[in-house]
């Protein structure tokens, strides 16, 4: 059996001095070693969730379970060691002085010796491949070097599961290749549970499942290509479709037999040209 | 004042713990109201050139940096030379007498704040703001067993100095969207401008409050909470020459003690 890293089970959440419930009975599961994609509108409750998960915010009921710990007072402490977030604006998570402070920022904090936080520093900023930024400070660094040095912040810590709450939002085209990059490597080497939380659908492709949020409830959960079959209704929650989602669909609908919900390029030109060969 | 004054190298002084640096110019600060007559002013003078030139910092740097108060040097020592009436009179010009000791006192105290402003400008010059900070921390750290959150006030201090550029930048973004609609920062009537300068305000702070609660978030997330079991990155290190040179001052101390009248 697969190991669980997330559980999350009937959880409800209310910001104070709010009318309606942010989250409202949200369950998921998130295997071990998962790149998992929350989407979903502005407002739908992803970062709420993200923010339950991290021990940020206290559920009004439900259970979340990290590694079969039960997320309380006690563990918060635990469990935040075991996962690390990455938010969405470059600036506000930046809190050292130079790049190697800031990559130092959590292991000061957790603790570990002098020695050790050195080594830790030097392979984290490594596997984001920014090296020769050790020096710097954050203000001659662009938006997407200083969401890899958050990663590297978090990756200095040892984690088994990585949040990015819309880490790529504010970054040029450029600087989302480079985190994406540095992630998609992280997940190969070590493991890693990914979950990516983004309105990016394109970026969701990529993910093992999707989970889709509207209005503090989660729609429906699935693999990527289950997820863009629904098709209009992902439209109507005001989600936008890749481009290769909407040429298929629209395809559909023009009376061709296309068969698999494929996101890729590739795979709509292969369909398409063994439906000519076949005709 | 303290910030963006650095001037890099490599020089004894920028080597130097920057905590044997804040104690150096908080002992000179002190022994400079030891000197009282032309042999100590001499020696302190000699001693403060001596520190200038081993941090290597060009002239002009500090120049720049006490330009500001040459003008509160040169009017102090006026009110020296005027208010003064020791010795004899070397000048008299209608009710107004010039005294010998007036010129005397006016050298001397203006000469003691010109050095005053030298080891601070030369301090200054040769730290980062984060090795002030640090050594502040180090400093008052014994001061955290009366409650005092030396730790937090330290860290607040570098929190500020990594925004500094970041909320200038921020200005700068501001003022330009709002003089595309139209305010105007640098003229028209007194009320206008205060107007326009609230619309510069009001969307800073309001973007610093989100800011920094923001910040909190992503430091908690982090593991932040508080100095309790924490361990440093940065670490200063006490050297030999951190010692010499504060002998070097205890034995000033001496000398102005002994040779002053
Ligand atoms: N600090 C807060 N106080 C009150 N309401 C909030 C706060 N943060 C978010 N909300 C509300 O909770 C809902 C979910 O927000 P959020 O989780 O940030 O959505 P998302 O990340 O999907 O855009 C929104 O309706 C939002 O207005
Ligand atoms: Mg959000």
């Amino acid at each position: 059996m697969e190991e669980i890293a997330v559980s999350v089970e009937n959880l409800f959440f209310q910001y104070p001095n709010q009318p309606n419930d942010a989250i409202r009975n949200v369950s998921f599961q998130i295997k071990k070693g998962e790149w998992v994609a929350i989407v979903g509108h502005n407002g739908s409750g992803k970062s709420t969730i993200a923010k339950l998960l991290m021990g940020l915010l206290k559920p009004k009921s439900g259970i979340i379970k990290v590694f079969d710990q039960l997320l309380n007072e006690e563990t918060i402490w635990s469990i935040r060691k075991r996962m690390g977030i990455v938010f969405q604006n470059p600036d506000n998570q930046f809190v050292g002085t130079t790049v190697q402070d800031d990559i130092a920022f959590g292991l000061e904090n957790n603790g570990v010796p002098r020695e050790q936080m050195i080594e830790r520093v030097k392979s984290a900023i490594q596997q984001v491949g920014m090296e020769e930024f050790l020096l710097r400070e954050p203000h001659y660094l662009s938006g997407g070097q200083k969401q890899r040095v958050a990663i590297a912040g978090v990756i200095a810590l040892q984690p088994d599961i990585i949040i990015l709450d819309e880490a790529t939002s504010m970054l040029d085209p450029r600087g989302r290749r480079e985190v994406i990059g540095a992630i998609e490597k992280l997940k190969v080497k070590h493991h890693m549970t990914v979950i990516s939380i983004t309105h990016d659908l394109e970026e969701a492709m990529k993910a093992d499942k999707m989970i889709v949020m509207n209005r503090g409830e989660t729609m429906s959960e699935g693999t990527p290509q289950q997820i863009f079959s629904l098709g209009e209704k992902l439209e109507e929650i005001r989600l936008d479709l890749p481009f290769v989602i909407k040429i298929r669909n629209e395809l559909k609908q023009a009376g061709l037999p296309l068969q698999l919900n494929d996101a890729s390029l590739e795979g709509l030109v292969n369909e398409l040209w063994t439906l000519y060969l076949n005709k | 004042m303290i910030i963006g004054r650095y001037v890099p190298g490599n020089s004894v002084i920028h080597r130097m713990d920057p905590r044997a640096k804040l104690l150096l110019v908080f002992f000179y600060v002190g022994i400079v109201f030891l000197a009282n007559n032309g042999v100590t002013y001499a020696i302190l003078t000699a001693f403060t050139l001596l520190l200038l030139f081993l941090s290597q910092v060009p002239f002009l740097f500090v120049l720049k940096g006490i330009k500001p108060v040459l003008w509160v040097v040169l009017f102090t020592f006026l009110l020296h030379v005027f208010m003064t009436k020791e010795g004899s009179v070397l000048y008299q010009i209608g009710p107004f007498a010039i005294y010998e000791g007036g010129i005397q006192q006016g050298i001397f105290i203006s000469l003691r704040f010109l050095l005053f402003v030298l080891i601070t400008t030369l301090l200054t010059l040769s730290t980062t703001p984060i090795e002030v900070t640090d050594a502040i921390e180090s400093l008052f750290g014994p001061l955290k067993r009366f409650r005092i959150p030396v730790h937090e006030l330290a860290l607040m201090m570098s929190i500020s100095l990594r925004f500094i550029p970041t909320l200038m930048d921020e200005t700068e973004k501001i003022m330009k969207a709002q003089a595309a609609r139209g305010v105007d920062f640098y003229g028209g009537p007194l009320g206008e401008r205060m107007k326009a300068i609230v619309s510069l305000l009001v969307p800073l702070f309001i973007h610093s409050f989100k800011r920094a609660e923001e910040l909190a978030i992503a430091m908690e997330a982090r593991g932040y909470r508080g100095g309790e079991g924490r361990t440093k990155y940065r670490v200063l290190t006490w050297k030999g020459i951190d010692t010499v040179l504060l002998l070097a001052v205890a034995i000033l101390a001496a000398a102005l003690f002994l040779l002053r009248s």
